[in-house]
């Protein structure tokens, strides 16, 4: 009984903070994240939320702080509220994807002004990289992009998580984080030197080589593929061996 | 010999005090003389020479000002501009003429028209300035 | 050996590769060498003449910020110039920076803009054409004495194109009477035949949805030249390049017209007298191969006549 009452003292000494989630004001500790603190008021979430790691991108929010007239944007689950926040989820970004087989196109800014050609109408204004939470140089891919420097536009987008925000302040109305997915496939595609272990692995693979191992795993009864698994497994260093 | 009344009242010193401001030139400047049409490259392609259009600017003549193709077959070689003696930069007049035209209709093209196939040879410097000058 | 930022713009990576490439080696040659900015932007190829929008303005501010400091980091980099190369880029960027240096307010805003990325432009930048740094560093005596296979046989008409010479801003020399391709052409070896449509507009960004506009202009700049018994044209600017190359051959495909004239960037013919290996050329890239006029003249250096 001492105990809980315990607690709830320690409770009330969290400091609060005063958030207004889509207009309506809330009193959450201020220990919590957005996302968090949005569970705390009451809130359910049916979409913007999905790995709360920060590698999923589905929790962009958009807020204000007090005081501030600056728009700033973050991911839900990796940012920490504070006392007169103003915000709202984004947890979808209209933008339409353009179709392509990169296996018949070409790694060049002509294969990207021909599926995005509102690349072109970049004014490189940076709204784009003010707004990104993964910290890109946004306007710098896409300019690499158009550009036709394919390599350089996929590394400095590569941390991308998809979440849109570069997307819903370009004044240019370009879908960024689409253009990077492009740029990295091209990337991939054309400009990387595929490891010759992973092709040799492929090709064993497609030959059947392990078919029969995984065939005796799969009739195996559960007790025995547990035991195998668990006391069976040989962690030896082949090279070593 | 057939005359026209003109209307000038608000509304056509509103458009004429808008195109002052946006291109930053004294419409009234220009005296008709003619060089920037007779030096234009692209004369023969527009339906009204670039000195009328600069006449029915000056007299407030919205609509047929936005109606002309002037400022669309202008592509900004400024050689107007370099020869007008009057000084007026004849190339901002067009721009804020087309800009005007932007800024309530904002695109003269739409990009998604434009054949796919274009953009296997198009250099981008083209589509940066196409797309800067005819969308805003 | 000077070094100076050079600020490409977007086709000169594209498919002006032979410009870029061949002025990156002639420059080594004449020891005032183009050292790339490590990050740069489109700087907007046509420049806002509207009076109040500041956004268009943006890009090529940011460009001079952000050569200001590439200068800062060259070795030997004597001079606070960026060097373009394209002529739209150059006047963009001359344009641009005569303004904000006559104009305080614009610029305090634009520079407001760019708090945010640590970028400030103070003022303190020249923009060069590579032309001018010919004309003006290195000088034509040094060029004329570099060469090495004189472009003997070449008949060369200059095309300015309208962005090297306006506006008055951003004019690399005299507006209705230039002389610097001229000079370099002569310098080079080759003959020079006087145009009267040196600058008479290209069509520029009208190939994109007006190919008519452009087809005509071409059509009488390359009628104009040809009449005067040019075998070629030198240009500066990739979009000239691209709109006299691309569309004689449309054209020709269409017509059968006549013979259509290769187009060369000026880069090109001082890489071929100064001996710069052949495929620093990218003529690949041309809808008109100038390769085989350059071999009945015996200039692609494989055949000596």
């Amino acid at each position: 009984m001492s105990k809980t009452k315990t607690q709830t003292k320690e409770e009330n000494k969290t400091p609060m903070v005063k958030i207004y989630i889509m207009g309506s004001a809330h009193e959450v500790p201020a220990s919590l994240t957005i996302m968090k603190a949005m569970e705390y008021a009451g809130f359910k979430f049916t979409r913007g939320a999905g790995c709360r790691a920060g590698f999923c991108g589905a929790c962009a929010t958009v807020y204000r702080k007090a005081g501030d007239y600056r728009i700033y944007a973050a991911l839900a689950c990796q940012t920490q509220v504070e006392d007169g926040m103003v915000l709202t989820q984004l947890p979808f970004v209209p933008a339409p994807k353009g179709k392509y087989d990169v296996n018949k196109v070409s790694p060049t800014a002509n294969t990207i002004l021909k599926l995005y050609p509102e690349v072109a109408r970049c004014l490189s204004c940076n709204a784009c990289s003010k707004v990104c939470p993964q910290e890109i140089h946004v306007m710098d891919y896409i300019q690499y992009s158009l550009q036709g420097q394919i390599s350089k536009a996929a590394e400095e987008s590569f941390d991308c998580v998809q979440c849109g925000l570069c997307a819903i302040r370009c004044p240019a109305e370009i879908p960024q984080y689409h253009v990077a997915t492009l740029v990295r496939r091209l990337h991939g595609r054309y400009n990387m030197i595929s490891p010759e272990t992973l092709e040799a692995r492929v090709e064993e693979i497609e030959a059947g080589f392990y078919e029969e191992g995984l065939n005796e795993l799969m009739n195996l009864p559960i007790d025995k593929l547990r035991h195998k698994y668990y006391h069976e497994r040989d962690f030896i260093d082949q090279k070593k061996a | 010999m057939s005359f026209e009344y003109l209307e000038f009242g608000k509304e056509e010193k509103d458009f004429i005090e808008k195109i002052e401001e946006i291109s930053g030139q004294n419409v009234y400047s220009c005296y008709q003389c003619g060089k920037c049409s007779a030096g234009c490259a692209f004369s023969s392609s527009m339906d009204m020479t670039v000195n009328q259009l600069i006449h029915l600017i000056q007299l407030g003549q919205k609509r047929r000002v936005l109606e002309a193709n002037t400022h669309w077959v202008c592509a900004s070689c400024l050689t107007c501009t370099v020869r007008c003696p009057r000084e007026i930069d004849v190339a901002a007049l067009m721009e804020a003429v087309r800009e005007y035209h932007l800024r309530e209709e904002p695109e003269k093209i739409i990009i998604s028209e434009i054949p796919k196939k274009a953009y296997d040879k198009l250099p981008n410097i083209a589509l940066v300035s196409n797309f800067r000058k005819k969308t805003g | 050996m000077v070094q100076y930022s050079y600020f490409p713009g977007c086709n000169l990576k594209t498919n002006a590769k032979g410009f870029e490439e061949t002025a990156i080696a002639v420059s080594k040659k004449l020891e005032a060498e183009l050292v790339e900015m490590p990050k740069w932007n489109c700087c907007g190829t046509v420049h806002t003449m509207t009076s109040d929008n500041m956004m268009r303005r943006i890009a090529p501010v940011r460009v001079l910020s952000r050569s200001k400091k590439h200068i800062d980091t060259l070795e030997e980099g004597t001079t606070k110039e960026v060097v373009t190369l394209c002529s739209m880029c150059n006047s963009t960027l001359k344009i641009v920076n005569h303004e904000v240096k006559q104009n305080h307010e614009d610029l305090e805003k634009i520079n407001y803009q760019l708090e945010e990325d640590e970028e400030c432009y103070e003022e303190d930048m020249e923009v060069k054409h590579f032309l001018e740094i010919i004309r003006d560093n290195i000088g034509y005596e040094k060029l004329s004495q570099s060469v090495v296979k004189p472009l003997e046989g070449l008949k060369i008409s200059p095309y300015y194109g309208c962005m090297l010479l306006h506006p008055d801003e951003a004019a690399i020399d005299d507006v209705e009477m230039p002389s610097v391709l001229e000079y370099l052409v002569e310098s080079l070896g080759a003959e020079v035949i006087d145009s009267p449509l040196f600058k008479f507009c290209c069509g520029s960004y009208h190939i994109v949805d007006e190919e008519q506009i452009v087809d005509t202009q071409v059509g009488k700049i390359v009628e104009a030249a040809r009449l005067r018994g040019a075998n070629a044209l030198v240009v500066a600017c990739p979009l000239c390049a691209f709109n006299i190359d691309h569309q004689q051959k449309i054209m020709k495909d269409k017509n059968h017209g006549k013979e259509p004239l290769p187009v060369f960037y000026f880069t090109q013919l001082m890489a071929l007298a100064l001996g710069v290996p052949l495929k620093t050329n990218h003529f690949e890239d041309h809808h008109i191969d100038p390769k085989p006029l350059l071999k009945e003249l015996g200039l692609t250096g494989k055949k000596k006549s």
